[in-house]
């Protein structure tokens, strides 16, 4: 217990010597201030850390992380994270970071009760309600499941497209696109799902939220 | 090419660089983390993008589970969070869940000023709520930038508090050991401060707050 706590410590110290010997000004100037480009909404799951995987520095990337990278629209928790990002931050791009192997998108294809969590992977079973057609036709489980995170990741898309802080935005002229990404375990590959959306007019007109 | 078109396509050069590093340092690299994750810690940090959790604690993909919201704030209702807290704590068996916030956080500062901040105000109204148990102490702080360090402190003692005060954490003390600690990170020096609040136990809860499991 005590060592794998001390260890933390002892890595942040190293951590600091090798950033003050690159560069001896380096916290005096992150100190300053963040001006981030991108907004990660990515999974908890410890094997997809946002800034390592896309080579990106502290400061260059605010980041939100929870089970499924979901996007549920009465959660005040990314909402709130949502508003600073696009209303404070002006971040340029949204990004909703899925992965093959995810846990939790396996477990909401299942039929087993969890507890707690359960309200939680309610989200994903929906996603899936949407696309069973497609899903339904894939026979092997395991292939059915990768389709099931990237169409999970197309929906968390298009719920934040459907949220008014991204609409405001886009009403603004504010530059602002949001991207659908899965990672791969597998081979620690980005793939981009090509599903970028830079205005709401692909969106169903139900959706559409008149400015104030 | 636009600044828009690069700022995006360079996050995709820079993760084929990075996974490229990661198989000339070791061939298996992806193949282990394939085999799933068993990491020992928790970590509930702030949004902020100067605040990484696995750079600034030198870690590796698969050794942290990180949820990361405005200010690294606890709430009891909010059902993100709790979903995380449940996987880690009952699914992936973390020893150690750790609440870290920074100095300097901008959510925090918002919540000590009377500003209208729209959406984001209903998730500050939590902070505030920190603000006034801890007012008298705050209070006699003069200087604005220490009572604003000091509120980051002691945002994350309640923070700290409010995870034991959840059912998921007072069950795995009944089953096992499970350590909650409250931390603190500095840009001045980038050093992380362990605010020694830790806790095991769930004598280290107010008793309306046990719960009998």
């Amino acid at each position: 217990m005590l060592a794998s706590y001390n260890q933390l410590f002892h890595n942040n110290k190293k951590w600091v010597q090798q950033k003050l010997m690159e560069d001896p000004e380096y916290f005096i100037k992150l100190g300053k201030g963040q001006a981030p480009d991108y907004l990660w909404i990515g999974c908890s799951d410890s094997r997809v850390p946002a800034n390592e995987i896309t080579g990106t520095e502290p400061g260059e990337m605010f980041v939100h992380r929870n089970i499924a990278n979901m996007v549920v629209h009465s959660d005040m928790n990314l909402l709130s994270v949502l508003s600073y990002a696009v209303e404070v931050l002006k971040v340029k791009h949204i990004i909703v970071c899925g992965h093959y192997e995810c846990g939790g998108v396996i477990a909401a294809m299942g039929n087993k009760q969890y507890g707690l969590i359960d309200n939680w992977l309610r989200h994903i079973k929906d996603v899936y309600r949407l696309h069973e057609k497609e899903l339904d036709g894939i026979a092997d489980s395991r292939l059915k499941a990768r389709r099931f995170v990237e169409v999970n990741v197309i929906e968390q898309v298009a719920d934040l497209c459907k949220t008014t802080i991204v609409q405001n935005a886009w009403k603004k002229k504010q530059t602002l696109a949001v991207h659908g990404w899965v990672y791969d375990i597998n081979d620690g590959f980005l793939k981009d799902l090509k599903v970028s959306v830079v205005n709401k007019e692909e969106l169903h007109s139900v959706y559409h939220i008149d400015a104030q | 090419m636009d600044s828009m078109e690069s700022s995006y396509t360079r996050l995709i050069k820079g993760n084929q660089v990075w996974a490229k590093e990661k198989l000339d340092q070791d061939p298996n690299f992806f193949k282990n983390l394939v085999l799933g994750q068993n990491p020992q810690y928790l970590w509930i940090g702030c949004s902020d993008s100067r605040v990484p959790a696995n750079e600034i604690t030198n870690t590796k993909s698969g050794e942290i589970f990180v949820h990361r919201n405005i200010a690294n704030v606890v709430v009891h209702t909010d059902m993100n969070l709790l979903s995380v807290l449940y996987y880690a704590v009952e699914v992936l068996h973390v020893k150690h869940v750790i609440v870290c916030g920074h100095y300097g956080c901008g959510g925090v500062i918002a919540a000590m000023n009377n500003k209208d901040n729209g959406f984001v105000n209903n998730w500050l109204r939590n902070i505030k709520e920190v603000y006034q148990k801890h007012s008298k102490e705050l209070l006699a702080i003069s200087d604005m930038r220490e009572r604003e360090n000091r509120l980051v402190e002691l945002n994350v003692i309640e923070q700290v508090l409010n995870l034991g005060k959840t059912k998921i954490v007072q069950q795995a003390w009944k089953r096992r050991e499970l350590q909650v600690h409250g931390w603190v990170y500095g840009f001045d020096n980038g050093l992380i401060k362990d605010l020694k609040v830790m806790m095991d136990e769930i004598g280290d809860i107010d008793p309306i707050f046990r719960y009998d499991i």
